[in-house]
């Protein structure tokens, strides 16, 4: 190795090169994967009830458990005693894996391809439940393991619960018992609603009014507030305004392609080609040209959550109730001059009700001990003790129970949270008791409209056309989301742009895949 | 050179090799293995397959990024800024070097390094707040300022012809202290004798930057210069994410391939296309990096990379 003499000028600079080249070395990759970590909220309690004794259980087991999302700081003070006590009941202790949320759906299916010693995992619909259940990760649960290991679960689960969780016919996990409904409300400012004279919100129409109202008389208040260039590949009050007004269900909320619920032959269509876009277009760009939202709400970059806190935003639309429901509660804490209240702008559409696959238990292929593992399930979810235990912590400490169904934050609350035991929600669960009442009279006038459709557990499989799904997205964030907040002033134009460019995108091609994969979904449930 | 003497070298630069080391390694482990990686490309990725054993399939992760129409967009654009890029930037911080050598004193040159240092550690997701804050249409504070001298507003977040000019300033604001730092020591490094020598000689102050510092910054310049185009086909996702976001309007101006890439791939999360997107771009830079060295070599074979 010979080297070359180089000018003196040059060394300090060599320094600085090669630490220049070690830093751009380390700029690189690096990818971002959003987790959506839904929020479980709670339903009123009932029944509780003993294990049944007709079990073996003179072996003592160790069992091993998959969880996801953080490590809380009080798991060894619960877990410790939830052992104690599984110890007593079915001679077992588990001991729990938590998969962080910063890496868990890479280390999820590792678990599975590694075969790793564990006998449960929480699992869900957005959790590989499909994926894992065809690859054969999960043992099959048959009805007879049912009634014998898990009898409590078996009495208090509804029948289409069960249903929804099959994957071709089989079973493969113990989904939550919980009623939960997908529709999206609105929050806005009921003071300033009052205040201008303005009638109840429970239209379409109703909730322009209002928002037209705010833009025109409150100088320094943004009526509506988005965060439209998050990612999500619509106008954020869509689902209130399209789906829910329409009674369609998007299969895919990456895709534009929807069908209507009461169809029973389920027949895809692109919500953009409808004449129900098109009008919903001019909604949009009246309320845009009345100065409803900000003309940068694309490149919006606050929480709009925070702006209605502090004052600066009249509204947000459509969110989950429960979202809506905490917030309210915390105006109420927080900054009760400034009164807010809750409104379904589409009260007599069908409700879409979660399905049950949203979260749940399953037992892994190869568990050694799948029975006990069943009876543990069973336990979690019907024991009111354990269930009281496993999903709020140490009552006095991380909770503090206000009779049999509610509960408010105790002292340590945050010491214990943040993980997916929700998998064995339950009517046992516990309601926060600054839960509003508002949300909770919502949520009981929807149960009663809740639908059931065929393709309700439809998952569109896009492997085939994934280079189709991906220009898609982009030509949605590029073309739709504009012209939907009304930036682009000639509508008629910007529309036919955007069924030009997902035409070129290959939006045919996505939606026969889909119609295809319906139709089979459709021909085996017959 | 005779035979064995491999290790008697060895043993002779020891003291340099073993400076030497920890790049090698750094280089190796974190460039020269993963690059078996670049399979990926061509596999339609699983886990249970892993890298190596996945399922070939052939030029598919490819096919979203052609078959889009807008491969040459954001590849025009993507080189079209990183030009940009490198001239603003490196004659901007050559300008501000030689000032700050001739015109200062050290004290203030050492304040002045520092204050033009900063921006550079400022993290682009907080340059793009306070870019929110300084453009947004309805309380920024430049339409505030447009406002009181009765002019009217400017819509910069709607309007696409205004941010290939504004990109690039913030660039330029971004790193020019870091580049600067760079011209200032390699002017440092110069010998103060030629600059004697032209004083005596009677050369002013313009002529001895003329004729002394900038010929003798070119090889700084010029390495900078090749290392800089080897990367002309990545964008610098951190800045046009974070300035830019995924606002559509615009796109025509301002998509490059990263943020394009980025966006189309975070909804399915395939690791197969995102890895056929990288390969794009290596394969253009590679290309671009040795056509440049080429010509450098043509132009003064001792100063081209290799």
């Amino acid at each position: 190795m010979k080297m070359k003499t180089k000018k003196a000028t040059l060394l300090p600079l060599a320094a600085a090169l090669s630490l220049t080249a070690i830093l751009s070395a380390c700029s690189g990759g690096g990818n971002a994967e959003p987790s959506a970590a839904p929020t479980a909220s709670p339903a009123p309690s009932a029944a509780a009830g003993e294990s049944s004794g007709a079990v073996d259980t003179s072996q003592e087991v160790k069992l091993k458990m998959i969880l996801v999302g953080g490590k809380p700081v009080d798991y060894d003070k619960v877990f410790g005693e939830l052992n104690a006590k599984l110890k007593e009941k079915i001679n077992a202790t588990v001991d729990v894996e938590f998969l962080d949320w910063s890496d868990w759906n890479q280390k999820y299916p590792l678990k599975f391809a590694a075969n790793e010693d564990f006998d449960l995992v929480y699992t869900a619909n957005w959790a590989y439940y499909n994926d894992q259940a065809l690859k054969g990760g999960f043992l099959e649960l048959t009805e007879d393991m049912l009634k014998k290991y898990a009898p409590q679960t078996m009495e208090s689960m509804p029948a289409v619960s069960w249903d929804q969780a099959k994957v071709d016919g089989k079973l493969y996990m113990v989904p939550n018992n919980n009623v939960e409904v997908n529709d999206k409300v609105v929050l806005y400012r009921e003071d300033l609603r009052k205040k201008h004279n303005l009638p109840e919100i429970n239209s379409l129409d109703t909730y322009a009014q209002y928002l037209k109202a705010i833009a025109a008389n409150e100088k320094g208040i943004i009526p509506y507030g988005a965060k439209a260039g998050d990612g999500w590949k619509w106008h954020e009050m869509d689902q209130a305004t399209l789906e829910q007004h329409n009674d369609w269900n998007l299969v895919d909320t990456t895709l534009p392609l929807a069908y209507k619920m009461d169809d029973a032959t389920g027949q895809i269509f692109n919500i953009y080609d409808t004449q129900e876009f098109k009008d919903l277009l001019v909604y949009y760009k009246d309320l845009a040209d009345s100065g409803v939202w900000s003309k940068n709400v694309v490149s919006n970059k606050n929480d709009v959550w925070q702006d209605i806190k502090a004052g600066k935003v009249a509204s947000y639309a459509a969110q989950n109730l429960g979202t809506a429901g905490a917030n309210l509660a915390e105006m109420r804490r927080d900054n009760p001059s400034l009164e807010v209240a809750i409104a379904d702008i589409t009260p007599d559409g069908k409700k879409i009700a979660a399905i049950s696959t949203q979260n749940g238990m399953a037992v892994h292929a190869t568990s050694k001990n799948p029975e006990r593992a069943l009876m543990l399930i069973d336990l979690l979810q019907n024991d009111k003790e354990i269930h009281d235990l496993t999903m709020y912590g140490i009552a006095g400490e991380n909770y503090v129970p206000e009779g049999d169904d509610k509960y408010t934050a105790g002292p340590a609350a945050g010491n214990y949270t943040g993980f997916s035991n929700w998998g064995w929600n339950s009517p046992l669960n516990r309601k926060d008791a600054s839960y509003p009442k508002e949300a909770d009279d919502i949520f009981n006038s929807w149960q009663s409209k809740i639908y059931h459709f065929p393709l309700e557990t439809f998952v569109f499989n896009g492997e085939k056309v994934k280079a189709e799904v991906a220009n898609i997205g982009n030509v949605m964030t590029r073309y739709a989301i504009p012209l939907e907040y009304g930036l682009i002033k000639d509508i008629d134009k910007g529309h036919a742009d955007l069924i030009k460019q997902l035409k070129a995108a290959g939006i045919d091609k996505v939606q026969a895949e889909m119609q295809a994969q319906v139709d089979a979904f459709l021909a085996a449930q017959k | 050179m005779n035979r064995g003497g491999f290790w008697s070298d060895v043993s002779k630069y020891r003291v340099l090799l073993l400076m030497l080391l920890p790049a090698v390694l750094f280089f190796l482990l974190f460039a020269y293995i993963p690059m078996a990686g670049i399979v990926l490309a061509f596999k339609q990725f699983n886990y249970n397959g892993g890298i190596f054993g996945s399922p070939w399939n052939g030029l598919d992760n490819f096919r979203f990024f052609f078959e889009s129409g807008d491969a040459w967009r954001v590849t025009r654009n993507t080189a079209l800024y990183n030009i940009a890029f490198i001239i603003v930037n490196n004659v901007l911080q050559i300008a501000a070097a030689i000032l700050l050598f001739e015109a200062a004193r050290p004290f203030f040159r050492k304040i002045f390094q520092t204050m033009l240092f900063l921006p550079y550690f400022i993290s682009w997701v907080v340059v793009g707040a306070i870019a929110y804050n300084l453009f947004n249409y309805d309380y920024g504070m430049l339409n505030s300022v447009l406002g009181w001298l009765g002019m009217e507003p400017i819509d910069v977040y709607n309007t696409a012809a205004y941010w290939p000019l504004l990109l690039v300033l913030i660039s330029a604001w971004k790193a020019l202290g870091y580049g600067t730092v760079m011209y200032l020591a390699a002017i440092t490094g110069l010998d103060r004798e030629m600059y004697e020598a032209a004083e005596i000689d009677g050369a002013n102050i313009f002529q001895r930057i003329i004729h002394i510092t900038i010929p003798n910054l070119m090889p700084t310049l010029i390495i900078l210069m090749l290392l800089a185009i080897g990367n002309i086909f990545r964008g610098d996702f951190g800045m046009f994410y974070n300035m830019v976001g995924t606002n559509g309007i615009l796109f025509s101006t301002t998509d490059v391939i990263d943020t394009y890439v980025f966006r189309a791939l975070t909804a399915n999360n395939d690791i197969g296309m995102s890895a056929a997107a990288g390969f794009y771009q290596s394969i253009l830079g590679f290309v671009t990096i040795l056509v440049a060295n080429w010509a450098v070599r043509r132009y003064d074979k001792d100063r081209a990379l290799f």
